[in-house]
């Protein structure tokens, strides 16, 4: 570890926050078990981490490492069949858990989290919800903050979560944690308008026959990463992550979205629609890992950008990882600009310069958020 | 000379290489011009200079329509003033929903004359009218613009905007290619429905078929850029029995 990683340690390890490793529930074990690590590999940086685009280590340099807190809200009050709670394990068995440690091992984005987040809400769905649940999280102090959730989807339930962060200042270092218990289904909305410095790591377990589908609109104005681990614990479970990137200008949206499929019959769907204005960067590095005793596997990674000034950059990294033979995969990447026969067909038809690209955009951003979709109220004028 | 649509002396190059090259063509209100002339010999291009495209080096002459420069509008300046060019490959656009964009379309040519976008449901009512006389069914006008329609259905769907924007100058690039038996009367005899002392075609084909449906004004002979002959109806006749060889051996 590096003096400067030495110094931030030392910087949160100070007052608070050694006597915040005082007790011995649960968290606090686990908390003083990923400081341990985290001592080892450091604050999460570009050498160390799956991770290639984008490098906290150094832009989050000059924050000053000071925790602070965080706005957590469930909106909605007095649902039926929704607990909050303090965090607990809620996953019974132990063994899974370590498993998913081996794709986390050098992830320090992690490791930071779960060695500060001095509280973790969990929110425990035991019943089929007919209104979605609506989460805000935000932090309007400076420093360093460390959001965790978990959701807790019990069997046999139909559910959606909303997810919004808006605003805030300084490094979030968020921990989403979801575990989808037998044939459950959990549909998320992801709305992503931070004006801090955001990394979220979101991890999925999915039991059997258990779905989750994610959809992502991401406006970030700042720098944001956002990370996925879709983790299949059993079979006939699917996953569906869509993601829309429109960074502010001269902002960056990066996006690392793994599969795990380590059990059979599992489908997973990954897709990105990135709409890249001046300065802005984006990256999609999207994982397919299949084990070797794991058959009948179904992945898909699919990612289009437009790039509307030259001075706009895209990195798409699709990875696949495949031991087993029954598989069937796919993946495909355009980047380009607005297609000019495109362009000139809608032209030819009447519509200004403007509202012929304007079109297009749409047309490329419909297909994952449609005109009655409550995301599209979140869209830019323009794309709506 | 008139004062519809006049084209003296055009010369146009893309990547270096003359494709039209040094075109005379006048076509008066109300009139029906017929292009034939073999492949690659620039039919498209033309169409597509006429229609504003980029890309292409006007290196010499002028295009005259209404009265107005049509080389200083922009290819949407150009459809609200009139022109419609219905695309030999139509393409295909993800995400937008045809009869949306039929709308957008319409409303905004309306608004170029004045008028107010037409209510949704005298738009759907025309539609309809418009949809069924070309046997066009409802369900595909909801689908997105042109995607994964067969050959046949794009064309088609180009005639369904040229019977819903009603142009003053409609230019029609092998609309009839790709078309079945069926589809093909039906398209040829919808445009032909459109005739008038208002509006004037400029039909470009490889098939003296569709002359005969609609039976043109003009016919011109078209090789390696230019008109090389022009006449009546009889020289598709001619072309359709002997092909293009007497005409390239003139050049
Ligand atoms: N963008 C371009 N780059 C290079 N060559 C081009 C381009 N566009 C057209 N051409 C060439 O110009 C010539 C004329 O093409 P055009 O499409 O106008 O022919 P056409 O008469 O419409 O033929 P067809 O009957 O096959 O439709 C062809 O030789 C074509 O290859
Ligand atoms: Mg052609």
């Amino acid at each position: 570890m590096d003096m400067r990683d030495s110094l931030m340690l030392s910087n949160l390890t100070l007052d608070n926050f050694d006597k915040s490793f005082k007790g011995s529930n649960s968290l606090v074990e686990e908390r003083k078990n990923a400081f341990l690590n985290l001592k080892k590999i450091g604050i999460p940086n570009k050498r160390i981490e799956n991770w290639k685009y984008m490098d906290l280590a150094k832009i989050t340099k000059g924050i000053e490492f000071k925790p602070r807190g965080i706005n957590f809200e469930l909106l909605n009050k007095n649902l039926k069949g929704i607990v909050v709670r303090d965090f607990e394990y809620f996953i019974e068995n132990k063994d899974q858990y370590s498993k998913l440690t081996k794709y986390l091992d050098n992830e320090g984005v992690v490791y930071l989290n779960l060695s500060y987040a001095q509280e973790a809400s969990v929110i425990e769905i035991k019943e089929s919800q007919s209104e979605p649940l609506l989460i805000n999280i935000s932090c309007n102090e400076d420093g360093v903050s460390f959001p965790r959730i978990k959701i807790d989807v019990f069997p046999n339930i139909e559910a959606e979560v909303h997810l919004f962060y808006d605003g805030g200042k300084g490094f979030i270092n968020q921990l989403t944690e979801i575990n989808i218990q037998k044939n459950s289904n959990l549909r998320v909305q992801r709305v992503n308008k931070s004006s801090a410095i955001h990394s979220e790591t979101f991890l999925s377990y999915l039991g059997l026959n258990s779905n989750i589908s994610l959809v992502n609109l991401s406006m970030p104005k700042n720098k944001s990463r956002f990370q996925v681990y879709n983790i299949f614990l059993d079979q006939h479970s699917c996953t569906d992550f869509k993601s829309v990137s429109i960074p502010y200008e001269d902002c960056q949206d990066d996006f690392l979205i793994q599969n795990l499929h380590m059990s059979s019959n599992c489908e997973s769907n990954v897709g990105l629609r990135a709409i890249l204005n001046k300065g802005t960067v984006c990256s999609f590095q999207a994982l397919v890992d299949i084990d070797l005793n794991t058959s009948s596997s179904k992945a898909i990674q699919d990612c289009k950008a437009i790039l509307l000034h030259e001075d706009a950059s895209m990195n798409a990294k699709p990875e696949m990882k495949i031991f087993n033979d029954d598989v069937v995969c796919k993946h495909g990447t355009t980047i380009g600009c607005l297609d000019k026969e495109q362009l000139f067909y809608l032209q030819s038809r009447g519509l200004s310069p403007v509202s012929a690209e304007k079109i297009l955009l749409q047309g490329v951003i419909k297909n994952y958020i449609s005109e009655d979709s409550s995301l599209n109220n979140f869209l830019p004028k323009v794309y709506q | 000379m008139n004062n519809f649509l006049n084209i003296q002396s055009l010369s146009a190059k893309v990547e270096d290489k003359l494709i039209i090259n040094n075109l005379n063509l006048n076509v008066d209100k109300g009139e029906v011009h017929a292009i034939m002339g073999p492949n690659g010999s620039g039919k498209s291009t033309l169409s597509n200079v006429l229609a504003g495209k980029d890309g292409y080096e006007i290196t010499s002459g002028i295009i005259n329509f209404c009265g107005e420069d049509l080389m200083s509008l922009k290819p949407n300046e150009r459809s609200n003033r009139g022109i419609f060019l219905a695309f030999q490959y139509p393409v295909e656009i993800p995400g937008v929903t045809n009869i949306n964009f039929i709308k957008t379309a319409l409303d905004s040519n309306r608004k170029h004359r004045g008028l107010d976008p037409l209510k949704p449901g005298d738009f759907l009512k025309l539609i309809k009218e418009k949809s069924k006389i070309l046997g066009i069914p409802e369900d595909r006008l909801k689908r997105q613009l042109n995607v994964g329609f067969s050959g046949g259905e794009k064309k088609r769907n180009e005639a369904l905007q040229l019977l819903m924007l009603d142009p003053s100058l409609a230019i029609l690039d092998e609309t009839d290619s790709g078309l079945d038996v069926d589809a093909f009367k039906i398209v040829a005899d919808s445009i032909n429905s459109r005739r008038n002392n208002d509006s004037s075609m400029l039909i470009i084909t490889h098939y003296q078929r569709l002359l005969e449906r609609i039976e043109p004004d003009f016919v011109h002979v078209f090789i390696n850029g230019s008109i090389i002959e022009s006449g009546g109806p009889e020289l598709a006749s001619e072309i359709e029995s002997n092909g293009y060889e007497r005409f390239t051996d003139v050049k």
